[in-house]
């Protein structure tokens, strides 16, 4: 009985620590996903119109970025639809 | 009766989670765990991922709760406290919580997809587009809102503006400490308390004095340059603070409200039209929802619920928790408030009154007509009260080894922190909203479209007009617009939760979202025209610039509040409930 209740009050403090690292971490990965966005458009930017690197380096480096270009499909699907996840981030009141 | 009405509008949440929370998401929602969520069918390890139920509740609350839910029931005792709870908790547990969980689930269901997203989708794509123009009326009046709050009560109470810089300082030194330093989070964490602690302590020995004109000047200032350095500079830092001064600003506040054992001071119904927006008679029906707007419901909200929180839910069931949970949480923060001013508010007008030397008749009887005009004369108008009343009431139970000063801070800090985190957020959504609002003219007027899609100038224009609107001195106006515009939002959201529940699951409880949609979809649109018939001419007669800057906003959302409900019919959601 005892010990339940202290490890529910641990849990409680885990998840609150949980919460403010979550919280906190959250505006950095923002960042850094527009660092990787940049990262996949010089890599692909043949795509959109933008000179890339040689060849060879980009075919050598291509196989790193499998999930940066699943990332980056999901992201040129949804880049009109970015308010919200915007709100959701960084707040507004 | 402090403890009577905390312990009431507990077991009132906790009641109505279980049993109407419950139906919603039985019957109308039809929640369930067989259904993959997008965190686990599209998980990508950055925006869709999973999150325990608990952390996602903390963190979706931490995004919902500011500093609106405090002003806005501070300002609504003036009907007395009976009207201004029953509006937080009714439209908490029938409106503002459905909306919020409609939001989330529907985008859950639309692949995380915002609510704009399935707005677009099930009405139609003018519903999309326009949310761009009301957001961006939402920035700037929620620029001249808060800075007109934090002006005023940096100009009250000096020592909340020091504590404010040496917290903002604190901030500084945190990520410092963890970015460069790499010292130990959890012991980054001590230090960083510990330096709040000391922001407050440092703030009451050296108060700041300067006039609301110069601290206009320097939130525009700040809000160009807080948004142009790096996040993990200030931002980050001084949110994480933010976070901490948050939970122990309510934690304080819950344990003060059970242990003062103290009766209202306050009447409990003040008349049905008190003077409040603009100097004008208010009748509590349209207005209630303008001047009230997130502790009972909030448009912004449908965006966070939608944003973010619907990538990271583990499953369909914890959507309850979240969404309408969340919600109970805030307005249980707004319960707090009006508690706090209802036991001590009117000591807190006597306390300044004395301290000024004015003579004042304040009983129920005359409530209604003076006490907005009164606690603007004594300073205690806007977030004041709330601050005074909050230190009042932990200074009368086993809380007062905290002296007073610290709690008035720290109450001071917890509103102003909020309000200014929104002010430098600001500028971000503005530059997004601004592009897309431009594109049509991106082929026709590329020039003119260049121009202001410009991260500079797309900053510079809410901020500007934000702070000349709070210049101008006509508070009470701009924040019943600024209400407008989130009920607005609030009203579209809810239409598109319906228009959800009616096309897609063909939900035979479709009317629990229908019924509160049209309902608030009425109420807005009657406080819209009472307040550009019965308040603006006023307001344009006394600044005519502001008063007019305002009127234009208003009127352009009137109009699109006719386009959304005539979209609304016209699709075949509406007519598939009908």
């Amino acid at each position: 009985m005892i010990s339940s209740i202290v490890q529910r009050i641990r849990r409680i403090f885990a998840d609150f620590d949980a919460t403010h690292r979550e919280k906190a971490t959250a505006l950095t990965v923002m960042e850094m996903e527009e660092l990787e966005n940049i990262f996949a458009l010089l890599l692909l930017g043949s795509f959109a119109g933008f000179p890339s690197p040689p060849t060879f380096i980009a075919v050598e480096l291509l196989p790193y970025m499998e999930r940066e270009l699943q990332v980056l499909c999901k992201r040129a699907k949804d880049c009109n639809d970015m308010l919200a996840e915007m709100c959701g981030t960084i707040g507004l009141e | 009766m402090t403890t009577l009405i905390i312990i009431f509008g507990f077991s009132i949440y906790l009641i109505l989670y279980l049993t109407y929370g419950k139906k919603l998401e039985r019957d109308v929602v039809k929640a369930s765990n067989e259904q993959s969520t997008p965190s686990h069918r599209l998980y990508d390890g950055v925006d869709y991922i999973s999150a325990r139920k608990e952390v996602l509740l903390g963190h979706h609350f931490a995004s919902i709760a500011g500093a609106a839910p405090i002003i806005g029931p501070a300002l609504a005792i003036c009907w007395g406290w009976a009207p201004a709870l029953l509006w937080v908790w009714l439209g908490n547990i029938f409106i503002g919580a459905v909306h919020d969980y409609l939001s989330l689930m529907a985008s859950v269901r639309y692949d995380g997809k915002s609510v704009q997203f399935v707005a677009t989708d099930l009405i139609g794509k003018r519903t999309g587009y326009a949310f761009y123009w009301i957001v961006f009326f939402l920035l700037i009046l929620v620029v001249a809102a808060f800075a007109a709050i934090i002006g005023g009560m940096f100009v009250r109470t000096p020592a909340i503006a020091s504590a404010y810089i040496y917290k903002i300082m604190a901030a500084l030194v945190l990520g410092v400490l963890i970015y460069r330093a790499k010292m130990n989070f959890s012991l980054a964490t001590i230090i960083g308390i510990v330096m709040l602690g000391f922001a407050i302590w440092l703030g009451t020995v050296t108060p700041i004095k300067a006039s609301y004109m110069t601290w206009m000047w320097v939130f525009f200032f700040y809000i160009i340059v807080a948004s142009s350095i790096p996040v993990n500079v200030l931002l980050q830092p001084r949110d994480y603070l933010n976070s901490w001064l948050l939970y122990a600003g309510l934690v304080l506040g819950f344990l003060a409200a059970i242990f003062a054992f103290r009766g209202f001071e306050v009447p409990a119904f003040a008349g049905f039209s008190p003077v409040l927006l603009g100097g004008k008679a208010t009748p509590f029906w349209p207005a209630i929802p303008l001047v009230i707007a997130c502790g009972s419901l909030s448009g912004f909200h449908s965006l966070v619920a939608s944003g973010t929180s619907s990538k990271q839910l583990d499953k369909e069931s914890d959507g309850l928790l979240i969404g309408y949970g969340a919600m109970f949480l805030e307005g249980f923060l707004s319960t707090i408030v009006i508690v706090a001013i209802a036991g001590f508010g009117y000591t807190a007008l006597k306390t300044a009154a004395a301290a000024k030397a004015v003579e004042f008749t304040l009983n129920a009887s005359n409530w209604g007509a003076t006490f907005t005009g009164i606690s603007g004369k004594l300073g205690l108008s806007k977030a004041n009260l709330f601050v005074q009343s909050y230190a009042d009431m932990a200074a009368a139970t086993w809380l007062s080894f905290i002296p007073g000063k610290y709690v008035k801070v720290l109450a001071g800090m917890w509103v102003a922190s909020f309000a200014m985190t929104t002010l430098d957020t600001t500028n971000r959504l503005a530059r997004y909203c601004l592009a897309e609002m431009a594109a049509p003219l991106k082929e026709s007027a590329t020039g003119l479209y260049n121009f202001l899609a410009n991260r500079w100038v797309a900053s510079v224009i809410p901020a500007a007009i934000g702070i000349y609107l709070a210049a101008s001195g006509n508070w009470l106006i701009i924040w019943g617009s600024f209400g407008a515009s989130n009920q607005l939002i609030a009203s579209i959201a809810l239409m598109t939760g319906a228009a959800y529940v009616a096309k897609k699951l063909k939900s035979g409880f479709a009317n629990a979202a229908l019924i509160p949609a049209g309902l608030l979809w009425i109420t807005v649109t009657a406080a819209l025209l009472w307040f550009i018939i019965v308040v603006q001419p006023g307001a344009i007669a006394a600044k005519p610039v502001p008063g007019w800057t305002v009127t234009v906003i208003l009127v352009v959302m009137f109009i699109l509040n006719f386009v959304f409900v005539f979209d609304f019919i016209k699709s075949k959601s509406f007519k598939k409930a009908g």
